[in-house]
Parts: C-alpha cells; sequence; structure tokens
C-alpha cells in the first residue's frame, strides 16, 4: 500500500517547482547574461534545454500525481492561507482536478518534448528566455486553475492565464495578425472574466465565504432564481475560454499565432478549463437538483458548436485554423455529454447522466491527445515546409513519413473512426442519448433525436475534413518547392508525437482504466451512489448499464488485424512479389502528371461548400488579365470568400454601437480643463443633493 | 353494418395515415407538377381508402359516401382536370421557390411536430376517447399547414392549388379524427364546392398562362395599378 | 458444440462473402432484362474476380503505403462487419464486440481509407471522387443514424441481434407505420451509401457523374479485385440490415442445422428480394444532379424524423 498523504504533496510540489522553476531559472539567466541569451547567443540552447527540460520533469510528475489522486481517490488538501472574511484559501485537488491535470501532464510532457526540437528555430530569431518564462508560467497558472478552492485564488490564476497566453499569442508580434489576435483574445477573455466575477460575488451572497468549500455546502440551496443567474453566467464566462460559439470568434486567431508547441496546449488544455469550471459549477456547487432547460440550452449550444465548427474547419485551408475550428467542434462534443448529463439529472435519471456525463470527461482526456498530436503535426509541417497553407503544400508523407503517420493517426482518431480513442467517447455519447430517449417529455423527445443525427453529421464532416488536411498535405505531389525540399522532423519532436499517438490507440483499445476511474468521479459529481455506470466485462467489452448493448474495441482491432492480415499475407506472398510494376499515374493522355493538376483543397471542399451555402454565403470573384493578349492569358486569380454570420450579424453590430456610443461621449472630452473642473463641480453638488 | 373494430383496421388506418403524411413530404419535396398532381391522387385515395376503413372498423356508413366521392373526385376527377390543364400550357416545373427544397422539409418536419403537440393537448381534454382513428389528428393538423407552407413558398398557380387541396384533404382528415366525419350534407357540399373550385381555378390557370404567358403568380402583382 | 458453432459461424460469413457477387450479377442481369438486352450470366462478377486477381499490378508512382495498405483495409472493415450483422441465425456469436454503431463507424473506417487513396497518386480524379464521396457521406450519415435509432429505440439496445429479438418477438410491430418509414429511410440512405443509382451510378467511368469509380481509378489487379469485391459485401450488409432489422422473419434461433438451413433460405430469399428491388429502383430512375442529391437524403432524413415522431404518437 503506497502512502498517498506523503506521496501526494510531495508530487504536487516537484510539479509545481518543476514548472516554477522553468520559468524562473531562464528569467534569471536572462538578467545576468543579457547579451549571451539574445537571438543567437550562445547561451539560448542552455535557457531552452533548462526550461522546456524542467517544463518535461513537472510534467511527469504531474502524471503521477493525477494517477495517484484518481486512483487511490482520496483528494489532495493544503490550506496556506487562512483569510477570516472570505474564507480560507488553499490547495484542493480532487478527482475532478485531478483528471483535467493528468490532460494537461500528458499533453505537457509531449508539448515540452516536443519543445526541445521545435524551439530551436526560434534561437536565432525571438528571445528564447521570454518564450520559456512565458510558456512554463503558462502550464503553472493552468494547473493553479485546477487546484485552487477560492474563488479569489481561482480568478487569480485564471487571468495569470489568460494573460501568458496573451503574451505567447502576440509571441511574433510583428505579424499584424498576430496582434490582433492578442487584442481580440484578451478582450474576449476579459469579458469572461467579468461574468465570472459576478457569478463569484452572487455565490458569495449566499455562501458568505469565497471558498469553494462553502460553495459546494451553499450553492445547492440558492434560490432557484439566482441559480439561473449563476448558472447562466458559467456558461457565458467558461464557454467563452473554451470556445462555444458565438463566443468562438477569438479562438481561430489565437491559437494559430502562437508558436505550435503552445497552440497545442491551449487547443488541447486551455480551452478545457472551460470545460472544468463549467462541470464544476454546474454539478459540484449548484447540482444535482437542476431545472431542465439547462440541459437544453448546453445541448443546443454543443450542437450548434459542433456543426458550425466543423462547418467552418472544412472552409479552411490554413491548417492550423484548421485545428482550432475543429476544437470548438469537439468542445461542442463534449457538451454534448455534459448538457445530456445536465438533462438526464433533471429528470432525476442520475444513473443515464453519469453515463453521460463520462462521455463528456472521456472526450476531454481524448481531444486534449489527439488535437494535441495534431497541432504539434502542424508544427513539424510549418517548420519543415515553412507554411501553413495547405494549398502549398503535398506529397509530404514521402518527405516526413514518420509525421504523417502520426498525423494520419490523429486524424483517424478526431474522426471518431474505430479503433481509435475518439470512436470510444462518441460511442458512450451516442448510447447516453439513445437511453434517454425514453424520458416521457416532448422536448426531450425532440432535442434528443437532433443531437443524435447532428453528432453523426459532425462526425462524417471531420472525417470529410481530415480527408482534406491530410489528403491535401501529405499526400500527391508537393505544390510547391518548400513542399518539395521539406524533410523530416528532430527525434524528439517524433518522439512527443509518437508518444500521443501511441496514447491514442491505448485509448482506442482499452478504455478499461480510464472508465474505471470515471466511474467514481462521476458518480458522485452527481451524488449517485451505486457506481459501476459503465462495466468493463472480462477487461474488453465496454457495457453501458442498463443498455443491453456493447461494445469490444480490443476484440475489434484485433479481428480488424487478423482478417486484414489473412489476405494481406496471401497476396503479398502469392501475388504481387512477382507482378507489380510501377508506372506513373494517367494524365489523361497527357504527357505527364503535374502538381496543379491535382485536386486542391478549394476544390475538394467545393461540393459542402455548395450543400451548405445558407450557412457559408460564399462568394467568389475570378479575375482574368486581358494582357498580353486576349488569347493568350498568362493569369487567372480566383478569390473566394465565406462570411462569418456570427462576425456579420453579431459582433459588428455591437462593434459599431460601442463605438458610435463611444463618439458621443467623445463630445464631453473637449479638453478644456474648465470644463472638466465643471464636471467635478456638478458632480459633486448631485452627489451632495443625492446623500442630504 | 356491424362494427368490426379489429386491431388490424387500426393498424391500416395508421400507416395509410402516415403514407398520407409521406405524400404531402414528397409534394414538398418535388418540382416536377405532373408529380405533384400524381401524389395529390394517391394521397386522396389514401384517404378515401381511411374513410373506408372508418366505415368498416366502426360502423359509420355515412361515411361510405363521402369515402366513395372522396376517390372519385379527389382522386380521380381533380387530377384528370389539372393533368389536361398541364397539357395545355406546357408548364412542367416549379422553378422558383422563395425557400430551398431542404429549408422547406426541415421547416415542414418542424409543423408535423408543433402539429402534434396541439392535437396532444386536444386530445387531453376530457371529451376525447383516444383511438387510432384520434391519433391520426396529428396528422391532418399537420397536412393543414402544410398545405398553407406550400402556398406561401410557392410561385406557380397550379401549386397554389395543390396547397389548397392538400389543406382541404386535412380538413377532411381531421373530421374524420374528431367527429367521424361531418354531417353527410356537409361534406357532399364541401366536394362540390372544391370539384367547381378547382374547374375554375383551372380555367383561371389557362386564362393567366394566355394573359401573362407564365403561371407565375408574382405576375398578377402587376393587376394592383 | 462450440465447434459446431464456430463452424457454423464460419459458413455464415463464407455465405456473405461468397454470396456478394451474385447478388450483383442478379441486379445487373435484372437491370439488362429491363433494358431488353440478354445481359451477361449472374456469375459474371465472380469471373471479373478471378480474372483481376490473375493480373499484374500497376502501382503509380507518386502512390505512397496508403495505396498498398487501403484495400486490405476496405476489405477487413466489410469482412468485421459481416461478422456483426445476424444474417441466418440470431443472436450472432460475436454480438458483443460491436453494435450498430461500431458497424456505421466501420463502414466510415473503409471509406476514409479510401477517399485518401483518391488523393494519394495525384490524379485529378482521384481528388474529385473523394471530395464528392466524402460530401456525400456526411448527408448520409445523420439520416442513417436517425432510421436506425428508430429501431433501436423501439428495441431499446443498439445490439443488432437484440434489435432482431425483440423485433421477431412482436411480429405485429413490423407494420408499425414508424417501422415501415424508418425502413423507407433506410432504403434510400443504403442507396446512396452503396453508390445505386439515383445517387450514383455503379456502371460509369464519365468523369462528370462518376463518384465511387473515380477513386478507384488508379487501383488494378488484385487490389481492384479486392475493393470491387469489399463494395459488394457491402451491398449485401445493407440488404441483410434492410431485411433482419426490420422484418426479421424465418431466421434461426438455434444452431440446429434444419433451423440454419431455413434461415439460410429465408436469408436468400429477402435479399434477393431486396436486390431485384434495388435493380428496378436503378432502371426507373434518373441518376441525379450531384447537388440534388442532398434534397433526396434530406427527404431520407425528414422519412426517419417522421417515423421516430410516429413512434411516440402512435406509442408503437
Amino acid at each position: 500500500m503506497v502512502d498517498w498523504e506523503a506521496f501526494q504533496p510531495a508530487a504536487l510540489t516537484v510539479m509545481l517547482g518543476g514548472y516554477a522553476l522553468g520559468g524562473v531559472v531562464p528569467a534569471i539567466l536572462g538578467i545576468l547574461w543579457r547579451n549571451r541569451t539574445k537571438p543567437g547567443g550562445s547561451l539560448t540552447g542552455a535557457v531552452k534545454n533548462i526550461g522546456f527540460g524542467l517544463a518535461l520533469a513537472a510534467a511527469l510528475a504531474g502524471c503521477l500525481l493525477s494517477l495517484s489522486i484518481l486512483i487511490s481517490g482520496t483528494p489532495l488538501h493544503m490550506e496556506f492561507l487562512p483569510t477570516a472574511h472570505v474564507g480560507m484559501m488553499g490547495f484542493h485537488a480532487d478527482t475532478l482536478s485531478a483528471l483535467f491535470i493528468g490532460a494537461i501532464s500528458l499533453l505537457g510532457a509531449a508539448a515540452a518534448c516536443f519543445s526541445l526540437g521545435y524551439a530551436a528555430e526560434f534561437l536565432l530569431r525571438r528571445s528564447m528566455v521570454l518564450l520559456v518564462v512565458l510558456y512554463n508560467f503558462f502550464v503553472l497558472s493552468m494547473i493553479g486553475v485546477l487546484i485552487a478552492d477560492h474563488a479569489l485564488l481561482f480568478l487569480f490564476f485564471w487571468e495569470c492565464m489568460s494573460l501568458t497566453t496573451y503574451f505567447l499569442i502576440t509571441f511574433e508580434h510583428e505579424e499584424h495578425a498576430a496582434r490582433r489576435a492578442g487584442f481580440l483574445y484578451i478582450v474576449m477573455t476579459h469579458i469572461g472574466t467579468a461574468f465570472l466575477l459576478v457569478m463569484f460575488l452572487l455565490l458569495y451572497s449566499t455562501a458568505g465565504s469565497f471558498a469553494f468549500e462553502a460553495f459546494r455546502m451553499e450553492g445547492a440551496r440558492l434560490p432557484a432564481s439566482t441559480q439561473s443567474v449563476v448558472f447562466l453566467c458559467a456558461t457565458i464566462g467558461f464557454g467563452i475560454k473554451a470556445g462555444i460559439i458565438p463566443f468562438h470568434i477569438w479562438l481561430p486567431e489565437a491559437h494559430p499565432a502562437a508558436p505550435s508547441n503552445v497552440s497545442a496546449m491551449m487547443s488541447g488544455v486551455m480551452i478545457k478549463t472551460g470545460i472544468y469550471g463549467m462541470v464544476r459549477v454546474f454539478f459540484d456547487f449548484l447540482g444535482p437538483v437542476i431545472p431542465g432547460w439547462w440541459g437544453v440550452l448546453i445541448l443546443t449550444i454543443a450542437v450548434t458548436s459542433s456543426v458550425l465548427g466543423v462547418l467552418y474547419a472544412l472552409m479552411e485551408h490554413d491548417l492550423k485554423r484548421l485545428l482550432a475550428f475543429h476544437s470548438i467542434e469537439n468542445i461542442g462534443i463534449i457538451l454534448m455529454g455534459v448538457g445530456a448529463a445536465l438533462l438526464f439529472a433533471s429528470w432525476g435519471n442520475r444513473p443515464l447522466a453519469v453515463i453521460a456525463l463520462i462521455a463528456g470527461l472521456y472526450h476531454v482526456l481524448n481531444h486534449a491527445i489527439f488535437k494535441g498530436l495534431l497541432f504539434l503535426g502542424a508544427g513539424s509541417v510549418l517548420h519543415a515546409a515553412h507554411t501553413r497553407n495547405i494549398e502549398d503544400l503535398g506529397g509530404l508523407i514521402k518527405r516526413m513519413p514518420w509525421t504523417a503517420f502520426f498525423f494520419l493517426i490523429g486524424a483517424i482518431a478526431i474522426s471518431g473512426l474505430p479503433p481509435l480513442n475518439g470512436f470510444i467517447s462518441e460511442w458512450l455519447t451516442f448510447q447516453a442519448l439513445l437511453l434517454g430517449f425514453h424520458i416521457p417529455d416532448l422536448t426531450v423527445k425532440i432535442v434528443i433525436p437532433l443531437t443524435v443525427a447532428l453528432l453523426a453529421l459532425t462526425g462524417a464532416l471531420a472525417a470529410a475534413c481530415f480527408v482534406k488536411a491530410f489528403g491535401i498535405t501529405f499526400l500527391g505531389l508537393p505544390r510547391s518547392g518548400h513542399a518539395d525540399r521539406a524533410g523530416e522532423s528532430s527525434f524528439t519532436m517524433l518522439a512527443a508525437m509518437g508518444f500521443l499517438a501511441l496514447l491514442c490507440i491505448f485509448l482506442g483499445i482499452a478504455p478499461g482504466p480510464i472508465v474505471s476511474v470515471l466511474n467514481p468521479l462521476a458518480s458522485s459529481l452527481l451524488e449517485e451512489a451505486s457506481t459501476g455506470q459503465i462495466v468493463m466485462h472480462a477487461g474488453t467489452v465496454l457495457i453501458p448499464r442498463s443498455a443491453s448493448a456493447s461494445i469490444s474495441p480490443a476484440a475489434l482491432t484485433g479481428l480488424l488485424v487478423v482478417i486484414a492480415a489473412i489476405p494481406l499475407a496471401g497476396i503479398s506472398i502469392f501475388v504481387l512479389k512477382s507482378r507489380s510494376r510501377i508506372a506513373p499515374t494517367w494524365a489523361c493522355g497527357l504527357e505527364r502528371i503535374d502538381p496543379r493538376m491535382q485536386y486542391t483543397a478549394t476544390g475538394f471542399s467545393k461540393p459542402l461548400r455548395i450543400i451548405f451555402s445558407d450557412i457559408f454565403r460564399a462568394t467568389h470573384e475570378v479575375g482574368i488579365s486581358e494582357e498580353p493578349s486576349p488569347y493568350f492569358r498568362p493569369t487567372i486569380t480566383y478569390e473566394l470568400k465565406t462570411e462569418s454570420v456570427f462576425l456579420k450579424y453579431l459582433y459588428e453590430p455591437v462593434f459599431r454601437s460601442i463605438v458610435s456610443a463611444a463618439r458621443i461621449i467623445r463630445r464631453i472630452q473637449t479638453g478644456r480643463i474648465q470644463t472638466y473642473l465643471a464636471y467635478i463641480f456638478v458632480t459633486l453638488i448631485l452627489l451632495l443633493l443625492f446623500a442630504r | 353494418m356491424i362494427p368490426v373494430h379489429l386491431p388490424l383496421v387500426e393498424l391500416l388506418i395508421d400507416i395509410f395515415a402516415a403514407s398520407i403524411l409521406v405524400t404531402a413530404f414528397l409534394i414538398v419535396s418535388s418540382r416536377s407538377l405532373v408529380f405533384y398532381i400524381r401524389l395529390f391522387a394517391l394521397q386522396s385515395l389514401l384517404l378515401g381508402m381511411v374513410a373506408l376503413l372508418v366505415v368498416i372498423g366502426y360502423g359509420e356508413t355515412h361515411i361510405l359516401i363521402a369515402a366513395i366521392l372522396t376517390i372519385a373526385i379527389k382522386a380521380i376527377a381533380i387530377p384528370v382536370v389539372l393533368t389536361r390543364v398541364i397539357e395545355r400550357i406546357h408548364v412542367q416545373k416549379e422553378i422558383r421557390f422563395r425557400m430551398s427544397i431542404t429549408a422547406s422539409l426541415m421547416f415542414c418536419g418542424g409543423i408535423v411536430i408543433l402539429a402534434d403537440s396541439v392535437a396532444q393537448s386536444i386530445l387531453r381534454s376530457p371529451h376525447a376517447e383516444a383511438s387510432a382513428v384520434t391519433r391520426v389528428l396529428s396528422v391532418s393538423i399537420a397536412m393543414m399547414l402544410i398545405g398553407l407552407f406550400i402556398m406561401m413558398t410557392r410561385q406557380k398557380a397550379l401549386t397554389q392549388i395543390i396547397g389548397l387541396l392538400t389543406m382541404e384533404n386535412g380538413v377532411f382528415l381531421s373530421g374524420l379524427s374528431i367527429t367521424y366525419g361531418m354531417p353527410l350534407i356537409v361534406e357532399v357540399g364541401i366536394f362540390f364546392d372544391i370539384l367547381v373550385a378547382v374547374l375554375i381555378l383551372g380555367v383561371f390557370v389557362f386564362r393567366i398562362n394566355k394573359t401573362f404567358e407564365s403561371i407565375s403568380i408574382d405576375s398578377l402583382r402587376s393587376l394592383r395599378h | 458444440m462450440a465447434t459446431i458453432i464456430l463452424l457454423s459461424f464460419l459458413f455464415q460469413i463464407i455465405l456473405v462473402i461468397a454470396l456478394a457477387p451474385l447478388v450483383t450479377g442478379i441486379i445487373r442481369k435484372t437491370k439488362a432484362r429491363f433494358q431488353h438486352r440478354r445481359g451477361a450470366t449472374v456469375l459474371q462478377p465472380y469471373y471479373d474476380l478471378v480474372k483481376l486477381m490473375r493480373k499484374d499490378v500497376v502501382v503509380s508512382s507518386v502512390a505512397s503505403w496508403l495505396f498498398h495498405c487501403t484495400p486490405f483495409v476496405v476489405f477487413s472493415s466489410m469482412v468485421v462487419i459481416s461478422l456483426l450483422v445476424p444474417t441466418v441465425v440470431t443472436p450472432v456469436p460475436l454480438h458483443w464486440v460491436g453494435d450498430i454503431i461500431a458497424v456505421i463507424y466501420l463502414f466510415a473506417l473503409g471509406r476514409f481509407f479510401m477517399a485518401l487513396v483518391g488523393l494519394d497518386t495525384a490524379s485529378a480524379f482521384g481528388g474529385l471522387g473523394s471530395s464528392r464521396e466524402m460530401s456525400i457521406a456526411s448527408i448520409v450519415e445523420p439520416a442513417m443514424m436517425l432510421a436506425i435509432f428508430t429501431a433501436a429505440v423501439t428495441a431499446g439496445s443498439t445490439d443488432l441481434s437484440v434489435i432482431v429479438d425483440r423485433l421477431s418477438t412482436t411480429p405485429a410491430s413490423m407494420l408499425n407505420p414508424s417501422h415501415l418509414l424508418a425502413f423507407a429511410g433506410l432504403f434510400v440512405v443504403s442507396l446512396a451509401e452503396t453508390g445505386r443509382i439515383p445517387v450514383d451510378n455503379p456502371a460509369t467511368h464519365l468523369e462528370l457523374t462518376m463518384i465511387h469509380e473515380a477513386m478507384i481509378l488508379e487501383y488494378s489487379g488484385p487490389y481492384l479485385a479486392l475493393i470491387e469485391w469489399a463494395s459488394q459485401v457491402k451491398l449485401v450488409i445493407f440488404l441483410a440490415l434492410m431485411a433482419n432489422m426490420f422484418f426479421p422473419l424465418g431466421m434461426a434461433t438455434t444452431w440446429s442445422p434444419s433451423a440454419l438451413a431455413v434461415g439460410a433460405g429465408a436469408f436468400l430469399l429477402k435479399v434477393i428480394g431486396l436486390a431485384l428491388i434495388v435493380a428496378l429502383v436503378e432502371s426507373t430512375n434518373a441518376k441525379l444532379r450531384l447537388f440534388r442529391v442532398p434534397e433526396l437524403l434530406v427527404v431520407a432524413f425528414i422519412l426517419s424524423l417522421l417515423s421516430l415522431i410516429l413512434y411516440f404518437i402512435v406509442g408503437a
């Protein structure tokens, strides 16, 4: 028996210490040897290795900590600042926190390892000290958000997280796009924080303390109307961070602007802090007695986010922006689980709610892993080919075989195809929804089939999108010189991707350990006495209780491999050896195939652009130059624009009204000091009259 | 006639009612005017069958005449007349839509859900008794709304007629479902009304086409001045 | 006893896989008769497969390793699916391995790889095919899921064997309007999913119209044979799903030889009957323009939605 009491604080210290040192040591080095740590300086390599090395060590400690909490079920509790009026300040890491810490640490380890190779790109161009310091404090603040046990502490870490990400987004600050993305991000995230502040104040007004413990005790006793306001504030405040539609506009700008290792962390885990916040508030603070419309609202948001997220992703040809839109989609899928859990809990069917919540939380972990993998893959491509535009790529599978292989694994996983991990969580979501159909209520009976249908649509569109992303980027012939000259990434980068790819396979084939950990977690959140809503029979067969259906991912994989192997062996031995020959691709009778004959990403997504034209409102312009003669036209340009409905009909009117309001207010800014004195005078008089 | 009240009759009523709803949806999903007319004929035939089943299953003999009239007039006479009109005016397709077919279908799906919830609340009242016939009520309400929807979103005068007739079929079905059919004299009156209306409308369509060289009802707007 | 079950189970898979070319042959023959042609013998697909197996493989110089492994992925996913779908007997011994959702996603797995290969050889046709295939597949999926949802909700399970079992114990519910509508929805979906005529023409190689054929244009020899065979198996599986999820008449419930024989006979009758209907639909309809296909699929979607609505109106 391991002594958890002693082990957990030690692991926590190592983890926090690792990140803190990883931030502080490079900073000190930077101050002491300013010249040698400048871009191109002799110490930059050391700074990189120390910073990311410590991050790697801390992440490994984090994995152990998370495992120990999840397996033992005993939460880690530390109090360090007893404040009389606002409640006890301290850290509290229960199984819910531990799950998210686990996600951060798994991806963090991979990202740190990847950075050891990837950040070399910045050695000559950028301040390595800045990158390392920001990165470590960014991860540290994320961990802080997850273990804070006090509203003020939570908000402190929340803001640290926002600020560090802001600086990481604007890391390449010469780029106009990066500055614009950073600005958009900081504005949106502060609007979110404002809502969180209101939420915490409302909770405080009843609980009389800012400690989460008090919220937990008193949250369920709030008046129904206050509860609903808290719920809405949490949905908006955390929703902005999670990137739900319609609050998503910052996400596709911000994630691609940051360096790829940071994009992986942002897309993989940072947006999940929003999900963490929602689950914490909805189930831990407010639950388990819940009005029915909460679940319907969350499900609506979830469905909108997932379908629109994937549709917008289909139109993207910037690899990292495409992945960013897929984050919106996957947040939607996670929220389907959460929303269904809320809906079922409101009907008192807690065992079913547990299954739905497990599905959502499983997808949290899965998305962290495959999205991290895909972003790291995109980073490798960017590193090798110096472009993110997939229209200029192609043929990389021959030039970067391992990267291509790992990216393919990520693509299969995110499309929810068996036998990888995305399939398991989508399957569980389907099961939960199907079982929920028997709730005797018209709204439920309408919402659930639609959710099922749209989840299926999302999955299929995601597959289409990744056929495009993988096919255009890695297959065929290179479409530009950059792509032609690309070479394989360094070992650390490949190792990081390989680790995540292995996790995708492991979580897909053996969901047992994760499910056995998630079961008690979801049950305790929903205060459901019986654990084991999802059973692993004989270690391989996944059965949600009360559904008489099961899957066995391990057996499925085994069958696929064995059955594929038989004809493979037969054919490759008896048939192919002697009788295969290599010939050029048929080029419709022309002499040879040309990269420009290949399908483009724009062409690939055209059928869907037409089918969903009501959503995209695409307009295109064809420009044909008349010079030098109308018969030989050297250039034809084709420009395609899709319209963002939300930007046009939601944000722009808001911006316009803010600006025009500001114009009106500006009139009082005369610039004359006497006028200002007059304002003060009038205000003073009014106050005196009022206070009389 | 002796009522036989078989589960089989109930089952058949359910199936026919569902098929009637499907024909309404197929009308919404199609572009061809000829197809509209054929679907309407099928719809009316199914409606007649439902009426006959009510006669057989519940012994309501007075519906028998209405059922026969439905089949004779709506399933045979009116389609024949309308097909003639189409042959004369050489218009084959509904081209312009106020709402795309996909969106229309989705919208009509919503209409059915709405109709069902309305029907449920009607049936929840104490006078209502639940049988296969009353279950048809939601279908009939949906039919009326879909008919109106067709008239609202389509351009050609002929499609307007089809929309109107679909609505009328809905009315007949609701009559069947709530009171086992209205008094015979009312039914017969409605039938002749409809027949005459269709004849007149058919002549109108022909005239409109001659005058404006199209049967798009948008052209009628120029009569405003 | 276990060995007998195993043997008869093997027999069942072999039945599906071996039968697949025959069903395609029957459809082709029927279509030929409709066109007043005599048509090739119903065994022609077998001859084609044998011929392809004997030919050389020509591999594009651009192709990567994906080109070589895709035929096996596609074929093996079809074979795994045929292990999960009850054809002659219920419950199938491996029903715990995967349910109907797993089946749908296994189809998607095969399609994913096939679409990738369309882009692998840098040919313009391949990209065209994969683009169209993935677009149509993505609007097929919600309609299919909804049609299956009705069947699953009626049975209270997504396990195919359970669905079949529950339905065969209450034969009256086979004629429920909601059940029939879901069947109609699934029928339309199956036409799209297996590339039959209103959606795709399996006999064409015209670049304006081809979808499935465009993706696999670069394949030859045994690879092509595997892929063709896999799509024939896919057709049979869809016919089996339609037949057994909605009308599980005559299915064997024990592993006794007589019951199996009856089951096999019933299965053959149902599948061939449905194949004839498919041939009829193919002969009497024209292929739709690509952008009319979504309208057809929305009709399928609405049929499935109506079936669900009717399910809770009528209460089945």
